[in-house]
């Protein structure tokens, strides 16, 4: 019952409108809720009366993450095995959605992160407003972007995904408009008007109907002043660096040649957070932008294993267990330097010496394989 | 009695063809239906794995590979474009721009690559490892553009390298670190319109003033001009002068000094003339221009002089007496040059077997029988035997190139004759090889091999140069055969075993080659490397020997060596494909058995075999029978069958990232779409 409330359906002839309705965590993604959502989303698309899946966020929140407490608890008990089965669910609705051969279109009028983003950017439609506040804070837990971040991280312009991905910085709803992570801009008062008329899909073409609906409300909200997509030629040549250290060492050649607030923010960011973590980040990414999305989903399977597993640093658990308290967070491996290639290297192999354990198996898709490319 | 046989083979080939690839009902494609694009990996599958056989194959610096794709893939300024729906992307040059332009992008392109630290410590940063960063990261650079790759060569690899070989501390001080940050930007001054290969016969002259202690240049005649300069037409500030040394009226032979060619402000400075080489069949981002010198003056400091200097009063000294070798030492930074030319040569071949053998595996034609589907480009036998083979050539070939790199970069003075051989050969063996997968590939593309974003077709005008530059492959090749040559004379005169250039086979006895080949013989490493050694063996003594005897017949030696141009060709070519062969056996001997080591062996059978195949030589000689040649046949179209299921896995082992290939590796209809 629960998780049949925590995930809202409405029926509008050929619409279906999704509700993530667990607004006290933010609609962060519980295990429930994503197999809730598995369900609903294959049974639509086997379903000719469906034509749009709508999907959005009860409260302030459009979905601010996958729920980790639970899993975190689990590592902390010795199970990390348990926590996969919830990060295998969460990355084969990812798929699913990155392959849907529906229209999904999800109105992100408030925070989006992590979790979030991966049951959202993944889909054909992505409707940004005035409150949308987007992030991928993993490298600030021990963890990496996930959700197949490395697939829509990786082909953003220019290396602002690796930006993105590795500081955790904060997008509005005119920055990921810029750079693609949605595809229109809607003012949240006309919401209401506008899921009203997509719901008049009824024989259209539903890609076409949609488009025609969304361009019609669509606006082009001018960036912030101090926008880091002002900054996207820094961001390349920062960014676009081989390690995280060059990374870190060229933003400090700049913020040397010309001080100021955003460049501060940004060492800072990456200074703070887990070394582990941005290591494999960076190669995530990296190794992303030559991969289909399944394979992305694939490989960040075997990533997350390895860091609940904990062999090499117990960031993940060590962070999430003292959250929020801790504003000096000790990472382990401590320094950059001390996180080596070889370290970084494991978190990429399959983990054959654990018995039991299998790669990512992805659902079955239409003559999809899953290399095939999704719709970012 | 032949009809009933031709329509007999008819069916057998039918069979075939219907029975080598079921076709799997969810791409049954009947006549009403509109063709669908169905992605190569939707009914292939990885035989091995093909993360592990691209380290294989790279060799060295993935991730720095890897690095350079993302930089280049990532910026606009390399021409990005959406094709195919699904956000693909790729990246190539726009040749539809004037040469004017290609050649500015270009150099923009360079700065932008430069910005991001992709050439810090080419020059810099000495030992084994910079130089195999360098070498893979240039190999990327040549795989998006060779005019890139070219400039590049000129600047780093020609102008860096002569200061850092035949200059002296204080010429590495004043001029690799602003090389490398391009504050200067050099050309290499070499070629003249009237000696290309022939370098000793350069026609440009410096003569020393001690008066002013100054090196006055000049070029005495029409002849001398430089020519091809690579960066002089616009871009150089500086060149390297590879000229005549004239010291109180004697010639010293060739030397290398530096010369500033255009101020600051990139103007042409005096006492000099320069002049464009004009619209090329490719490489135009390449500037290539003509230089004339009218009583040029350079510092004397400007000769590099790590071989031989002339002292402030006009004193010619040199630690090296003899000319010849004076000579040979002055072009050893060449080797790297055709080491890197080899080396992109394959990774181009990469490029073009990628996109063919993709295009092959999604595009059809003809149905075999009535109302069938259309059959699968690479379903037909010929088509595999078309590119196949050439596949397994470059398998064989980028394992050679990756131990060239290897020696070249561990090089000692005791292995340096050893690289100039081998890297002479395979630099020809190399280059040809592509010329001619790139064609075969071209066709094999059908109409799509002619658009220039499918990659293939213009690839043959950009990298048709490598067949003549750092030496022509002809007359390198004649070299080869030269130095065999030698050591076989020096062996045999001192009665002393052989050692170098993989000639030791020749102190044991002729191995006895099997009269009857079965499939198991002839896939055997230990009979292929015979028989190339046989060949080899034989080769070399028919040549001494035709050209002993020339000789004895009171010919000169050089002119008996030109009469017996024919044994040369037929040896150097031996000598080469035995090297690629034994090439291809260590990396095999170094794999753990398993999937891996099987498609290897695979491909290194069928290199051998198709060599076999080819090469008139074997049935000219009598290495194989009439016989033997049919069943070598045989067992080339039997080798056909047994790629053809690891096609897709041997060229995603490439790691070429979709962006660097054409629309017509991928979904092409979309892509061809209206809208």
């Amino acid at each position: 019952m629960a998780s049949q409330s925590q995930v809202l359906v409405e029926d509008k002839s050929s619409v279906r409108i999704l509700t993530l309705n667990r607004p006290k965590q933010m609609n962060a993604l519980c295990s429930n809720m994503i197999t809730r959502l598995l369900q609903l989303f294959l049974a639509y698309e086997e379903d000719p009366n469906v034509k749009l899946v709508i999907l959005k966020g009860q409260g302030r929140a459009f979905c601010a993450g996958g729920d980790v407490r639970p899993v975190v608890g689990d590592i902390v008990q010795g199970k990390w095995r348990l926590g996969a089965d919830f990060f295998s669910d969460q990355y084969s609705l990812n798929y699913v959605m990155a392959t849907y051969s529906k229209v999904q279109i999800s109105i992100l009028n408030g925070i989006v992160m992590g979790g979030g983003a991966g049951v959202s950017i993944h889909g054909r439609f992505r409707i940004a407003t005035e409150k949308t506040v987007f992030a991928m804070p993993e490298t600030a837990l021990g963890l990496f972007p996930d959700v197949g971040a490395s697939y829509f991280l990786s082909r953003l312009p220019g290396f602002f995904g690796e930006y993105v991905g590795l500081t955790g910085a904060r997008l509005d709803g005119a920055e990921i408009l810029a750079c693609g992570l949605a595809t229109h801009f809607v003012p949240s008062t006309r919401l209401t008007a506008l899921e009203e008329d997509l719901c008049r899909v009824g024989s259209s073409d539903p890609v076409t109907f949609a488009e025609t609906i969304l361009n019609a409300y669509t606006q082009h909200p001018h960036l912030k002043q101090h926008s880091a997509y002002h900054r996207l030629h820094v961001i390349d040549r920062c960014f676009s660096r081989k390690t995280v250290e060059e990374i870190i060492s060229t933003l400090e050649k700049e913020a040397i040649e010309e001080p100021n607030e955003w460049i501060s923010a940004t060492i800072r960011a990456l200074e703070k957070a887990s070394p582990s973590s941005l290591k494999i980040s960076l190669r995530s990414i990296r190794e992303g932008r030559y991969q289909g999305v399944g394979q992305c989903l694939i490989r960040e399977f075997r990533m997350v294993c390895h860091v609940m597993k904990g062999e090499i640093s117990k960031d993940l658990g060590y962070r999430a267990v003292v959250i929020e308290k801790d504003k000096n967070p000790k990472w382990e491996p401590r320094g950059l330097e001390e996180m080596k290639d070889n370290m970084v290297e494991q978190y990429f192999k399959r983990m054959d010496e654990e018995k039991g354990w299998e790669d990512l198996k992805l659902p079955p898709r239409k003559a999809l394989p899953s290399s095939i490319i999704s719709k970012l | 009695m032949s009809e009933n046989r031709a329509l007999r083979r008819a069916h057998v080939l039918a069979n075939h063809i219907l029975m080598s690839r079921s076709p799997s009902s969810k791409i049954s494609l009947t006549r009403e239906v509109c063709l669908q694009y169905t992605p190569p990996e939707v009914n292939e599958s990885y035989g091995f794995q093909v993360k592990e056989m691209r380290k294989l194959l790279d060799g060295h610096n993935l991730e720095d590979r890897d690095w350079l794709y993302g930089i280049i893939i990532q910026s606009d300024l390399f021409n990005r474009k959406e094709r195919g729906g699904g956000g693909k992307v790729f990246v190539s040059p726009d040749y539809n721009d004037t040469m004017e332009q290609q050649r500015e992008i270009s150099m923009k392109r360079i700065l932008y690559l430069l910005e991001k630290g992709v050439f810090q410590g080419w020059l810099t940063e000495t030992g084994p490892e910079a130089e195999l960063k360098k070498f893979a990261l240039y190999e990327v650079c040549g795989m998006y553009d060779y005019s890139l790759n070219a400039k590049l060569g000129v600047h780093f690899l020609l102008w860096g390298n002569a200061i850092k070989f035949f200059g002296t501390k204080r010429h590495h001080d004043k001029w690799l670190k602003d090389t490398e940050d391009y504050l200067v930007k050099g050309c290499f001054a070499m070629t003249e319109l009237g000696h290309g290969s022939n370098v000793r016969g350069i026609e440009t002259v410096a003569t020393y003033d001690p008066r002013t202690e100054e090196f006055v240049i000049n070029t005495p005649c029409e002849s001398a001009q430089k020519y091809w300069i690579g960066e002089a037409a616009i871009h150089a500030s500086h060149a390297i002068v590879i000229s005549q040394l004239e010291i109180k009226g004697t010639n010293q032979g060739i030397h290398v000094f530096i010369a500033q060619i255009r101020d600051q402000d990139g103007n042409i400075c005096p006492n000099i003339r320069i002049a464009d080489c004009g619209h090329k069949i490719g490489l135009n981002g390449v500037d290539n221009g003509r230089i004339w010198f009218d009583n040029l003056r350079i510092p004397r400091e400007n000769l590099l002089n790590s071989v031989a200097d002339v002292s402030s009063d006009g004193q010619y000294v040199s630690a090296i007496e003899n000319p010849d070798q004076r000579f040979g030492a002055f072009l050893a930074p060449l080797t790297s040059g055709r080491v890197t030319i080899a080396s992109c040569a394959i990774y181009s071949a990469k490029v073009g077997l990628a996109v063919a053998i993709r295009y092959s595996l999604s595009r059809r034609a003809f149905s075999a029988v009535a109302n069938g589907p259309e059959v699968l480009l690479l379903d037909y036998p010929s088509h595999q035997r078309r590119l196949l083979p050439l596949l397994a050539k470059t398998y064989a070939m980028n394992f050679a190139a990756n131990d060239m790199k290897m020696m070249y970069v561990k090089r000692t003075p005791e292995t340096n004759k050893e690289i100039h051989v081998v890297s002479m050969g395979l630099k020809a063996v190399l280059t040809w090889h592509n010329m001619r997968t790139l064609q075969e590939c071209r066709e094999a593309c059908g109409g799509q091999g002619l658009k220039t974003e499918n990659r293939v077709g213009h690839l043959k005008g950009d990298y048709d140069v490598q067949t003549t530059f750092e030496g022509d492959n002809n007359v390198l090749m004649q070299q080869v055969s030269k130095a065999l040559f030698a050591e076989y004379v020096s062996c045999k005169k001192r009665n002393k075993p052989f050692k170098g250039l993989g000639l030791v086979h020749m102190n044991s006895p002729l191995p006895v080659m099997p009269t009857q080949l079965t499939s198991s013989i002839l896939r055997c490493s230990q009979f292929q490397k015979n028989i190339f050694s046989v060949r080899e063996r034989d080769l070399l003594e028919r040549y001494t020997s035709e050209v002993e005897e020339l000789q004895g017949r009171g010919q000169s030696r050089e002119f008996s060596f030109l009469l017996s141009h024919q044994l040369s060709e037929d040896l150097s070519k031996a000598f080469a494909e035995k090297a690629i062969l034994q090439a291809v056996l260590n990396a095999e001997a170094k794999l753990p058995a398993g999937s891996i080591k099987d498609a290897v062996g695979l491909v290194r059978s069928m290199y051998a075999l198709i060599c076999m195949e080819e090469d008139p030589s074997f049935l000219r000689y009598g290495y194989l029978s009439r016989d033997n040649d049919g069943d070598v046949r045989r067992e080339v179209s039997k080798l056909c069958r047994e790629l053809r299921p690891h096609a897709l896995a041997l060229v995603t082992s490439f790691g070429i990232p979709d962006a660097f290939l054409g629309p017509i590796a991928f979904n092409w209809i979309e892509a061809n779409a209206w809208s």
